[in-house]
């Protein structure tokens, strides 16, 4: 302490430094906060913490705001991702007292200032994305992704900005981000979209980035009707979708099921878990195509009508209890949806 | 500036030094339900010297517990016979300016903050129960419903806000909320007209239930747009458990059956195993799925062989002349051949706009539900 209190003095007696005081002071304040966490492991010291650092990054947001080149960007960067992880560990800490863990949510308030210093014309504009990345990190933790919102709306349509001319590291990262938000939409063409441009720009070496990646993106791919590798899903491993695809080839809708049944928990925490329950209408689709190619083989001529019994009896192998009502409906949401084309005739 | 920051620092040391006393912590229930029986009082604020730097901390304010014993604080009850603002069922003997203890029920009134709130103007759980318990019981009253509903709508959002003010998680409150959202959910049901702040109160109740009680959460599952989540997004954070029970797996079977599209399931599975309350909660989407179901038959059904009307009567569960009046809500056009009535497969044609039609709701025809529906008396 007595240390601490002696720097304090000094950096206000000196004159050159003492416009830095408001910055200073509470680094040294917090870097003894932290040793302290580390001796004490109190957790008053702790919960103070962030706030600590959360007053020394005001000050220095306030000075950088006043800045007109951004010469302290990467400093800002860096204050950007200290707090979210201090956040993320203070409040570890806090739910293991059985306290209220809420400095993230904090850290999320705070981070949108940055945001706002960052996002307006100049060259500061160019640590937005970076920001932003951070900002879905929290949001995305804390399940309050509709938070997303309004910082997309400001990368997206500001055209102050070309989106290209961000760090690479920044658009892979918000690519990824954005792409899981509209898994989660199932608006499969954006994410379809976004996903590849993550995956395109990530790099080949960073195998767990991928993998993430791929988690999101082969969902989408199998929705719109494309079937990954055997030999990805094990480089990566993916084997939580070696059956889902499995079920697909062979159209066996039982099996889907029951592959789903396997990973719920993980399908359900990956949130993707209502994208692969909707591959049902696919399997239905590609059961009825391999019946159609089975008939073509054997009588080319009538091969293209399909009778509903015969169906019925295919599930049923399946052991899959169908009625022929309920096969018609599935057969009209084909043709309505366009995974099909025909028509059908009630007798 | 210099002065303050001095003493931050020393109450940072004092701090230290109170936690690793311990004492702090034995002050501290280890159970959240069993907070509604403790009471932090200023004990705690001798304990932690700078009680006010957390205030920002919801679990640090020492919880208020109330001691009015009536349905209605007397200062309340005074105030309102004075502006003679007393609701119907308040009344002594039809008198708008006299009212009793056993008459008055507490207002709802938007606070700020717990600060100026009076120990005394805040009801405890026991007397909120029976508070509870006399609203509800006004429902057998022979009263219009809108009357009542608007009552019981305001004097229940006051018994929320006194819970919530104490701080109260009990299973106590949690049967309370419970019956308060039954109670939304029916007057919904039952008044399709009485609009959006019904709706949002019942997302507000739902959001505050999500932690707590596995049954209301399988009805908030078919509410649409969870304050702009994707269901996706909610189901992440949903515990694993409550996603295998009984009855979220019947919500997701039928949430299954209607993003697939499947109107044949929907339909049946709703009449064959829905309870009452989760029939009110899934009627609204009946009418899109009927819709639905129309749209898939006239856009892929055999031009050369139109659709029986009965058999799609029976397939939507709905009188087949009230399946007509769909068919022309829809924008669709019937015809009759030798034996009936029949769904003609045409193109629609761009004048009709197919998304007016359906918001009309026609009758699921269903012995179980009209059976269900009359049992139903007690909430």
């Amino acid at each position: 302490m007595a240390g601490l209190q002696d720097a304090n003095r000094i950096i206000r007696q000196s004159e050159k430094c003492s416009q830095y005081a408001d910055i200073l002071v509470p680094v040294f304040r917090a870097l003894q906060s932290y040793r302290l966490r580390n001796l004490v492991e109190s957790y008053l010291a702790l919960k103070k913490l962030p706030t600590l650092l959360m007053e020394n990054y005001s000050a220095f947001i306030q000075e950088f705001r006043n800045w007109e080149s951004a010469w302290a960007l990467e400093a800002l960067c860096v204050i950007a991702y200290e707090i979210r992880i201090l956040a993320e560990r203070a409040d570890k800490e806090l739910a293991s007292i059985g306290k209220t863990p809420e400095k993230l949510k904090g850290a999320g308030s705070f981070l949108m200032k940055v945001f706002g210093v960052l996002a307006g014309k100049g060259p500061k504009r160019v640590g937005a994305l970076y920001v932003t990345c951070q900002l879905f990190k929290i949001y995305f933790k804390l399940g309050t992704v509709h938070l997303c919102r309004s910082v997309i709306r400001s990368i997206e349509t500001a055209r102050i900005f070309e989106f290209e001319e961000f760090p690479v590291r920044d658009k892979f990262t918000y690519m990824y981000y954005t792409g899981r938000l509209e898994v989660c939409n199932e608006n499969f063409p954006a994410a379809d979209h976004k996903l590849s441009y993550a995956l395109t720009h990530c790099s080949p070496l960073k195998e767990a980035n991928i993998r993430m990646i791929l988690k999101y993106l082969i969902p989408v791919k199998l929705s719109i009707g494309i079937l990954p590798w055997n030999l990805l899903l094990d480089k990566y491993n993916l084997t939580e979708y070696n059956n889902v695809v499995l079920a697909l080839k062979r159209g066996d809708l039982r099996f889907l099921r029951h592959a789903l049944e396997e990973h719920e928990d993980r399908f359900l925490r990956s949130g993707v878990y209502l994208v692969l329950e909707k591959l049902e209408l696919q399997v239905y689709q590609r059961l009825i195509k391999k019946i159609y190619i089975i008939q073509k083989q054997k009588d080319p001529n009538k091969a293209h009508q399909i009778k509903f019994e015969v169906i019925v009896k295919a599930l049923k192998w399946f052991e899959m209890d169908m009625d022929v009502d309920e096969v018609e409906c599935i057969v009209s949401i084909l043709i309505y949806k366009n995974l099909m084309k025909g028509y059908f005739a009630h007798e | 500036m210099a002065d303050r920051r001095g003493q931050r620092q020393r109450h940072m040391i004092t701090r230290n030094n109170s936690s690793s006393s311990s004492s702090f912590k034995s002050h501290r229930p280890s159970n959240p339900n069993t907070n509604a029986k403790i009471t932090r009082t200023n004990k705690f604020a001798t304990v932690n010297p700078d009680n006010n730097d957390n205030i920002d901390d919801p679990q640090d304010i020492p919880n208020l517990v109330g001691t009015c014993p009536f349905m209605c604080p007397v200062e309340e009850r005074a105030r309102r016979e004075r502006l003679r603002d007393l609701a119907v069922f308040e009344r002594l003997h039809g008198n708008p300016a006299k009212t009793s203890s056993t008459l008055a029920v507490k207002k709802f009134c938007r606070t700020i903050s717990t600060n100026n709130v009076q120990a005394s103007d805040v009801r405890p759980v026991t007397v909120l129960e029976d508070t509870l318990n006399y609203l509800l019981n006004l429902l057998k009253s022979d009263c219009h419903f809108e009357v009542v509903h608007d009552f019981i709508f305001d004097r229940t959002r006051s018994i929320r806000q006194d819970l919530t003010m104490q701080n109260v998680t009990s299973d106590q409150a949690i049967h309370m909320y419970e019956r308060m959202v039954k109670f939304h959910i029916i007057s919904h049901h039952r008044l399709p007209n009485c609009g959006s702040p019904n709706q949002i109160e019942l997302h507000i109740l739902f959001i505050r239930m999500k932690q707590n009680s596995i049954h209301i959460m399988c009805f908030s599952i078919s509410v649409p747009d969870n304050q702009g989540e994707s269901l996706s997004q909610w189901f992440r954070r949903v515990p694993f458990v409550i996603m295998k029970s009984k009855e979220m797996c019947f919500a997701r079977r039928i949430l299954r059956y209607f993003r697939l599209g499947n109107y044949k399931q929907f339909i049946y599975t709703t009449e064959a195993e829905a309870s009452y309350l989760q029939y009110c909660i899934i009627e609204p989407y009946i009418s899109e799925v009927r819709a639905l179901a129309l749209y898939c038959v006239n856009y892929g059904g055999y031009k050369l062989q139109p659709y029986p009307l009965t058999h799609l009567s029976n397939l939507l569960m709905m009188q087949e002349s009230d399946l007509e009046s769909l068919c022309i809500d829809c924008g669709l056009q019937t015809s009759t051949d030798g034996i009936g009535k029949v769904l003609l497969s045409t193109k629609l044609t761009d004048t009709c706009n197919p998304k007016r039609g359906y918001h009309k709701y026609y009758e699921l025809v269903s012995e179980r539900l009209e059976r269900l529906s009359a049992e139903l008396s007690e909430l």
